[in-house]
């Protein structure tokens, strides 16, 4: 593996509600190495948001608190940072982009000046010189007629235009990591496609890492190297996508491929959903988070939370039946479970 | 931009016709006129009178008198005050109320503005609940009672100090202004601050101030470029109608502070029937009414693009 660009260890954050602490990320861990897309799998609210927004400061504090865990850019800490500090790596070594470009963008502001409003503030650019290298930053995103459309305002762009706009916005200072907060959720599939493509290309010109959050298995396939499948605020397994795909190790992820939609299998046949729902983080369960809802389950996972098992090369999941001690599911079959 | 402009000023016309006409149909609702105020007259010089002002003649020629006039400027002469036209009674005393209204308006949003603003980036804490609690005020008391206790402070600073520091009541210097425009605008600071607070609170919560965070802008950059400029839109939108309350409105401050602006005669004249003021200073206030929305949605096209180019 190449060089590791942002290392993320044993995170944790709850949020004080009226409703009593949820505990949205129990402890996750993770690598992002340079020039590499790791994809953060799972369903609303297993804490995949929640995790990114941690290291980029943008969670609200309070309610929101880190209990526990480290992450580190280029081995400087980027947790509990006041403003002034993370700023030297917000918008500079880590860009994000998000789910709605049709509200994340300022309304009365023209593109362009949000664009060059990054760059003066880091590079210290001029108003006319930023404004022009907005520009530039625009037709390196492929927006047609860049010079004009950058005096315009958002309500004047599509959204697939505005997506373009916000990972323009987020590359102005060559950063090595983009986060991607679910980029393609609020668009419709052909728009996506073309985004995801943009993303590809951009990777690829700019030598920079993505971390892409999404909860579309299609997409996963299509953009990520590694992947990351998050539940209940856990990472459950995380390996290569190829591992995650035919390999795949935890009851979750089968769970999930199961769930997909495919247009091979025969149109009469309807989908297969994972039953039940997720934990009440309020309450985390003391075994493992998927417990309930698993077809596999044993008397160990309700009791005691699964350890961190290496099922491949670069391979792991949280799951006991991956323990050495384990019964194979293949024994269980035959077993008649 | 300019259509846009166009389209308002004949919408505009079109009120102050409508201001106009519905005056003059519920003035000649009203019982009596404007004769019948003094002592008796008799009935020759009473035609007399009504021969001269026009008044002998169907209401619909009347009306159609009236109309022409406006149209040409003329508001005619006062029915009660000996010699005064409507004109030189508009032309004497609304600057006068207007300097009062403009520094009124200035308190208000400048003041509304800022504690709004205040009272967002302090929410729930002790600077919030305290202007809050000036702000329920503000709305609750009417203000004549501000005026009488603004007053009563300026007598306490000016016995202090053992000579006028500040005039109590008058017109004339820039110290005269000071406190019944602050009076006159207090109402108005008072809403504009519930306003600007809860729409600041919205505009927090808004996904582009992520953005703006995920950029790695400093939270005052934040604060005055994304947050304070999207938050104030509202508050400009009823700038225009608050205006027009304050200019109008005055006449309580007016009185009390003993200052000669014009809605002293605005309302002595609906008291006294005096037919061509009532018509006069209606069209008056309606017009400048009419014409100050005018300028707050220009001015609001100018800081929401997408009201100047839809």
């Amino acid at each position: 593996m190449s060089e590791t660009l942002l290392s993320v260890r044993d995170l944790e954050v709850e949020f004080d509600t009226y409703g009593g602490t949820v505990k949205a990320v129990r402890g996750v861990s993770f690598d992002v190495a340079k020039g590499e897309t790791l994809a953060i799998v799972g369903e609303s609210g297993c804490g995949k948001s929640v995790t990114v927004q941690t290291l980029m400061g943008l969670i609200p504090m309070p309610p929101g608190r880190i209990t526990n865990g480290t992450a580190t850019l280029k081995d400087k800490s980027i947790l509990n940072l006041p403003a002034a500090e993370a700023n030297k790596f917000r918008g500079v070594e880590i860009g994000m982009i998000f789910q709605d470009p049709m509200s994340s963008l300022n309304p009365t502001m023209t593109i362009g000046d949000q664009i060059a409003e990054t760059l003066r503030v880091h590079r210290g650019k001029s108003h006319q010189e930023a404004f022009g290298m907005a520009i530039e930053l625009l037709e390196k995103t492929h927006i047609p007629e860049a010079a004009k459309r950058a005096r315009q305002y958002p309500f004047e762009f599509s959204g697939g235009m505005l997506q373009r706009a916000m990972i323009a916005q987020s590359l102005a200072c060559n950063p090595s990591i983009l986060i991607a907060d679910e980029p393609t959720t609020a668009l419709d599939v052909t728009i996506q496609a073309q985004i995801l493509e943009l993303m590809l290309e951009l990777q690829r010109t700019e030598d920079m890492s993505i971390i892409l959050i999404t909860h579309d298995l299609a997409v996963v396939a299509r953009m990520a190297d590694r992947v990351a499948v998050m539940y209940a605020g856990q990472v459950v397994e995380s390996g290569s996508v190829d591992d995650i795909f035919y390999q795949s190790a935890h009851p979750y992820t089968l769970g999930l491929k199961a769930a997909m939609p495919s247009n091979t299998h025969d149109r009469d046949k309807s989908l297969t959903p994972i039953l039940g729902s997720p934990p009440d983080l309020f309450q985390p369960p003391a075994g493992c988070g998927y417990c309930a809802r698993c077809p596999h389950a044993m008397k160990i996972c309700a009791e005691h939370l699964p350890e961190i098992t290496e099922v491949g090369d670069e391979h792991h999941a949280r799951c006991w039946l991956q323990h050495e001690s384990a019964p194979t599911i293949e024994m269980l079959h035959q077993a008649g479970g | 931009m300019l259509m846009y402009t166009l389209k308002r000023l004949l919408a505009g016309v079109i009120t102050v016709w409508f201001i106009a006409t519905a005056t003059f149909i519920a003035m000649h609702q009203v019982p009596g006129d404007p004769l019948m105020n003094d002592k008796a007259v008799s009935a020759e010089i009473r035609a007399n009178l009504e021969a001269k002002y026009g008044l002998d003649k169907p209401v619909t020629t009347q009306y159609f008198i009236f109309l022409g006039n406006m149209l040409k400027g003329d508001f005619g002469i006062s029915f009660t005050q000996q010699n005064r036209k409507v004109n030189d009674i508009i032309r004497d005393h609304f600057p006068v109320s207007a300097t009062l209204g403009i520094l009124a308006i200035f308190f208000a949003a400048t003041g509304g503005v800022l504690f709004g603003a205040l009272t967002a980036v302090y929410r729930n804490r002790m600077p919030d609940v305290a202007i809050m609690f000036l702000v329920i005020l503000g709305i609750s008391v009417p203000s004549f009672v501000f005026a009488a206790l603004g007053q009563l402070m300026l007598v306490n600073i000016n016995s202090l100090f053992g000579y006028s520091v500040i005039p109590v009541a008058g017109w004339g210097t820039i110290w005269h202004m000071l406190m019944p425009s602050l009076v006159l605008g207090l109402t108005t600071m008072a809403l504009l601050t519930r306003l600007m607070r809860s729409s600041m609170l919205e505009v927090v919560n808004e996904d582009y101030i992520k953005t703006a965070k995920a950029k790695g802008l400093s939270p005052t950059r934040i604060f005055f470029r994304h947050q304070l400029r999207n938050a104030i839109l509202p508050v400009v939108t009823v700038l225009g109608p608050q205006i027009a309350a304050i200019t109008t409105g005055g006449f309580v401050v007016e009185l009390v502070f003993a200052i000669p602006g014009l809605g002293r005669y605005f309302v002595q004249a609906v008291q006294q029937l005096d037919y061509t003021v009532i018509m006069g200073t209606t069209v008056f206030y309606g017009a400048f009414l009419v014409f100050m929305v005018i300028v707050v949605d220009i001015l609001y096209g100018f800081i929401d693009p997408r009201v100047r180019l839809s």
